[in-house]
């Protein structure tokens, strides 16, 4: 049965949110629509974070509500922690944006 | 139930608080403001930073939120203290107060010649103010005059998934079944999910200008020569749980529901009469977002927070909810409405719903808020440009 701590927001996401502490080395059960997913964890993942819940790779979109929250900066086999260290966000590229790029705003 | 008990304005609005402000013009007013509200019980002091050497963008929006705070449904009457011959105009501010039919007083140090003489007029003001105040009595009033207020603080990844959702029900209840209004803000946590928070606008004229303000907002943090990663998600984010600013944008935007957006409107400007759902324009920055809409005349705040927070406003009462377990234990003074029953038990949104509306009903009608009992409040108004 599956894991109701672990919640998938929308069938197309491949991370889950956990709602409980999960440890490396468990195999838990996510539910994914009305599927079931069995995975091995290789991660401890604490509550409020996400675990991958299929192998995604380096450079693939990461997706939670159904939407693209990032993209993968390595490749992360299922039950992997998902958080900074391995994700991108695609906004925000003032840092690298030359300054001909940046216009000057006024109001 | 659809009516509750306020304050009848002389302008026809209603208020659920009868408070008098005592409001600074510029910096070197605060602490006359802010002494004359530790004498006066329950007199509110407005204090900030800016009203001196501003470009005229910036002028306008720190005059227009003050007004706002002076004219505030929540607002019986208001002294307002300036230092000298600010750009921010006292004598204006407390005519402005005047149209409205609520009391107002003007009180300027240099021509009281001291902050002395000054502190004794705010004090002698305030007080008959609050006296006066204390004399009204609260009517029956449609609930169709409420405005909700919505924003999120210190998100983590249970916000979009539990608490966010009870708070979009509550909103939702207010303008559906009873015609009140509500209005969200914080644009740059539109980031990643725009284009369906565009498609909820009213007609093709609102849709456009959701995307322009996003897009203007995207410049603007851009024209630093930063990155909108650099400061958002913000470490706390982070530590919740939260990767990128998209996640924590689509979770943000859960609490607003899914039904249609009004307008989208400036930064303190008034949130109109119609009802329905409205967008404020403002920068993700709790502080200044929250005084914003304040500013506009939201009666309430709902902070819909993952792991606790303490943000809050002294006229637009302000109230807590969360549905991390953890954030009740962890700032349980500042958690008005636990609902992680919902999250982590056996209870549903719809329960968590109950439960907020609930609360609402009790502090619309009078009870006071946690940050209310505990007199915490902080006021930031946003600023557009540089100082000159």
């Amino acid at each position: 049965m599956a894991d109701r701590y672990l919640e998938v927001v929308e069938p197309a996401d491949n991370v889950a949110t956990a709602l409980r502490d999960v440890d490396a080395g468990e195999t838990v059960t996510v539910a994914v629509g009305d599927e079931e997913r069995t995975i091995e964890m290789i991660d401890d993942v604490g509550f409020g974070h996400k675990l991958a819940i299929e192998d995604i790779a380096d450079g693939e979109t990461i997706t939670k509500y159904g939407k693209s929250i990032g993209n993968a900066t390595e490749d992360i086999p299922a039950g992997t922690f998902v958080h900074v260290h391995n994700v991108e966000s695609n906004y925000g590229r003032g840092d690298l944006a030359g300054d001909e790029e940046v216009e000057a705003i006024s109001e | 139930m659809s009516e509750f008990l306020g304050y009848e304005r002389d302008d026809g609005s209603i208020g659920i608080r009868n408070h008098t402000v005592i409001v600074s013009t510029a910096p070197y007013a605060n602490d006359t403001v802010k002494r004359a509200a530790d004498i006066v019980d329950d007199a509110i002091p407005i204090t900030h930073p800016l009203g001196r050497c501003q470009t005229k963008p910036d002028v306008f929006q720190t005059y227009r939120t003050l007004l706002g705070y002076a004219t505030h449904p929540n607002t019986y009457g208001a002294v307002v203290v300036a230092h000298a011959g600010e750009i921010v105009d006292g004598d204006e501010l407390a005519q402005d107060v005047a149209e409205t039919g609520r009391p107002s007083a003007s009180i300027n140090i240099h021509e009281e010649k001291g902050v002395m003489n000054a502190l004794d007029a705010t004090v002698d003001a305030a007080q008959e103010m609050v006296q006066d105040a204390s004399a009204q009595r609260r009517v029956p009033a449609d609930m169709s005059k409420l405005t909700f207020g919505i924003n999120c603080a210190t998100s983590d990844t249970t916000s979009g998934l539990c608490q966010h959702k009870a708070t979009a029900g509550a909103v939702w209840r207010l303008i559906d079944d009873h015609g009140g209004r509500g209005c969200f803000a914080e644009t740059p946590e539109f980031f990643g999910g725009e284009e369906e928070l565009s498609e909820r606008a009213v007609n093709d004229e609102v849709r456009q200008e959701i995307l322009d303000r996003v897009d203007h907002w995207d410049k603007r943090l851009q024209a630093t020569g930063y990155d909108v990663r650099g400061a958002q998600p913000t470490p706390d984010n982070m530590d919740g749980g939260l990767t990128t600013i998209e996640e924590k944008s689509l979770g943000a935007l859960v609490k607003s529901g899914d039904g249609p957006i009004q307008d989208i409107i400036d930064y303190g400007a008034k949130i109109p009469d119609q009802s329905g759902m409205y967008i404020m324009d403002t920068p993700g920055h709790g502080a200044e977002s929250v005084t914003g809409i304040g500013a506009g005349g939201a009666h309430f705040m709902v902070i819909s927070t993952g792991q606790g927070h303490t943000l809050s406003n002294a006229v637009m009462p302000t109230l807590k909810i969360t549905g991390n377990p953890h954030s009740a234990e962890r700032v349980p003074e500042q958690t008005d409405v636990d609902v992680s029953e919902a999250l982590v038990g056996d209870e549903s949104i719809d329960w968590a719903t109950d439960q907020l509306w609930d609360e609402i009903m009790d502090i619309v009608n009078g009870k006071v808020t946690l940050s209310e009992a505990m007199g915490e409040s902080q006021f930031a108004i946003h600023r557009i440009g540089p100082s000159t």
